[in-house]
């Protein structure tokens, strides 16, 4: 059979192409611009002095220490978890597997709910942590927390496929080489799984600087304190400073659009040396 | 380096699969592990290389207790059956590999591990191939790299898995005589696994059967081949006829014929099987007196050195049998011919419970 006659009519690729791009367009693209459009509305002025405001300063530094605390812990969990799941047998694995996903099935304000419901004033360990001065929810640890809980699948969930894949031999050739644990680890398996890594790391950054509903519930709203970056753009919105609130959405925006373009380079990466192997 | 395997079972989970195996390999031998797929030998393979622990069981190497040392000071080179290159380093990484790891006070300097680099990938003649990916390379190639990624590390074992399994036919038998040369040319005790028979008997000084965990019979290619002994290993080298019979005294009835026991057989069962190679059937056209039985030519094949001929006897079970092509010639046979058979020379066993196969 011909290329020629498995092909659809011309009207009919072009309308499935032309509702693909509508629908894009409608749901993502308008939202975007709509984003930077109503941020400059009032000005470069006003769009300077929402983002150098130093409350919102306070939460781009809050995003990023969250950010630069959860992203490290994750990736060794990931891949702590994900060598464990596809190097060996042991028992219980798939209900490790199962408890690594549960993060993605909880609905965000759950997980929330979790950390109020342990480290909160009237929670399990609440008393004894007042007791001792520790202060968890409403503060930067409760946040850290939650954000580790929502984000420790994406590294693990990257890397785990991939590790399956490749086996364990080139692991077991590095050693009857004569490398050790850790030679083999830094020059066989990392280098093998380096732009999946990546690509967890990145999923997982993103995650983690953009989650509301988690943060939401442990943070308490304390302005230059617990804020992180979504919550001060709701701050900014309910209180009618809909510039402001854009203002600082763009920057999310920006983060997004970088991600997007670390992602599509990395999976062009990971795409030839599919090929290759 | 010699090694000695005395003991050794290996259990994973509800499964055995060495029980109680002993070998010993001479230094500076070619032994070849042959066996089914399951029967073991990989395993066997790799709690030599220190990749396995065995339930129970040691290994040495030249006398010395090796059960408990790690797989990275064990120093054996191991080929595996998939090449296991680093699929993110050159041709040249990959041989470089054995050399770099090693501690501070042990390591060649890096001229040095370059001129010892480019060496080995000469000896395996891939020294124009060494900025090359192991994806760039064919199946053969990845094969000899591998091979010379082994041997970087100056071992004194080379174990090799299946180290032809994944080839086509001519480049197999191009790179198995290159393999015994090499041996020979550097003298180094090996060890391989296979489940083909013309592989072991071809390139081997020594062979293993292994069977369900266990070895069924070790001995030189022609030991094996002429003498198998046990029914397993009579069927996994090469073709065999089968002839289920009764023992009576000294004379073995076949149904369609009886003949004398060979001397010295002692069989502690009535049931028995007869075993017979194909070039020990001899076909003639006329009744010659000597125990015989009818049968009929159902195919020919006379491409090559030797003819076989395929044979329906008359209660229709199929007999082949081999002959020179003077010899076909000389009977000028064609197929649907009756003619009469006569077994040469028959090794009997007792007849197992479950008996595979067909036969008189």
């Amino acid at each position: 059979m011909s290329a020629l006659r498995l092909t659809e009519p011309r009207f009919v690729r072009w309308g499935l192409i032309a509702v693909a791009m509508a629908y894009l367009g409608l749901f993502l693209l308008v939202p975007l611009a709509a984003v930077f459009f109503k941020a400059l509305e009032k000005g470069v002025g006003v769009y300077w002095a929402a983002i150098s405001d130093p409350v919102a300063l306070a939460a781009v530094r809050l995003t990023l220490t969250t950010a630069a605390i959860a992203v490290p812990l994750n990736v060794l969990f990931g891949l702590a978890s994900s060598w464990a799941i596809a190097k060996f047998e042991f028992r219980g694995k798939r209900i490790l597997m199962t408890l690594i996903d549960l993060p993605f099935s909880v609905s965000p304000v759950i997980s929330g709910m979790i950390f109020v419901l342990l480290f909160g004033a009237h929670g399990l360990l609440g008393p004894w942590l007042i007791a001792h001065g520790v202060k968890i929810i409403f503060a930067v640890p409760g946040i850290v927390l939650a954000t580790i809980f929502v984000t420790f699948p994406f590294v693990a969930r990257e890397l785990i496929p991939l590790m399956e894949a490749q086996g364990s031999e080139e692991e077991e050739a590095a050693i009857t080489l004569g490398a050790g644990g850790w030679q083999t680890f830094w020059r066989v398996t990392l280098p093998n799984v380096k732009w999946g890594l990546l690509y967890g790391v990145i999923l997982c950054n993103a995650r983690a600087m953009g989650e509301f509903g988690a943060v939401s519930v442990v943070s308490g709203h304390i302005r230059g304190m617990t804020n992180t970056l979504p919550l001060h753009v709701e701050i900014l919105y309910n209180e009618y400073q809909f510039s402001a609130a854009f203002a600082v959405a763009s920057l999310l925006c920006l983060l997004a659009l970088v991600t997007l373009a670390a992602k599509s380079f990395i999976e062009r990466k990971l795409h030839v040396r599919k090929e290759a192997a | 380096m010699s090694i000695e395997l005395r003991g050794i079972t290996k259990i994973f989970g509800d499964f055995t699969a060495l029980r109680d195996v002993n070998i010993t390999v001479p230094t500076g031998e070619l032994v070849a592990l042959l066996g089914p797929s399951g029967s073991g030998k990989t395993t066997l393979l790799r709690i030599i290389a220190g990749l396995e622990t065995p339930e129970h069981g040691e290994v040495l190497f030249d006398g010395k207790e090796a059960t408990h040392r790690s797989a990275s000071d064990r120093r054996v080179g191991f080929v595996f059956q998939h090449y296991a290159l680093f699929r993110h380093m050159s041709v040249f990484d990959n041989v470089a590999f054995g050399l770099r790891v090693k501690p501070r006070q042990e390591r060649l300097p890096e001229p040095a591990i370059t001129d010892k680099v480019h060496e080995l990938l000469r000896l395996v003649q891939m020294e124009r191939l060494a900025a090359r990916y192991p994806s760039q390379l064919s199946g053969g190639q990845r094969q000899r790299v591998a091979l010379a990624r082994a041997l970087a590390v100056a071992p004194k074992i080379l174990l090799l898995d299946e180290p032809f399994g994944a080839l086509d036919a001519q480049v197999r038998q191009e790179l198995r005589r290159w393999l015994r040369r090499l041996h020979d040319e550097i003298g180094i005790t090996s060890v391989f696994v296979t489940h083909d028979q013309d592989e072991a008997l071809e390139v081997a000084d020594q062979v293993v059967v292994m069977h369900d965990g266990q070895v069924e019979q070790v001995g030189t290619p022609e030991e094996v081949y002429e003498h198998p002994a046990t029914p397993f290993v009579y069927h996994f080298l090469g073709n065999v006829n089968l002839f289920h019979g009764r023992v009576d005294g000294d004379k073995v009835d076949l149904g369609e014929f009886s003949m004398q026991l060979p001397t010295g057989e002692a069989l502690d069962t009535a049931q028995a099987v007869g075993y017979a190679r194909p070039h020990l059937l001899e076909i003639e056209l006329q009744s010659t007196g000597t125990p015989q039985f009818k049968a009929t030519v159902r195919h020919i094949n006379a491409a090559g050195p030797v003819v076989k001929v395929e044979l329906a006897t008359e209660s229709g079970s199929l007999l082949h049998a081999e002959m020179s092509p003077d010899r076909y010639r000389q009977l000028q046979l064609r197929k649907g011919m009756p003619v009469f058979v006569s077994v040469k020379e028959m090794k009997m066993f007792n007849a197992p419970q479950n008996m595979l196969g067909g036969g008189i």
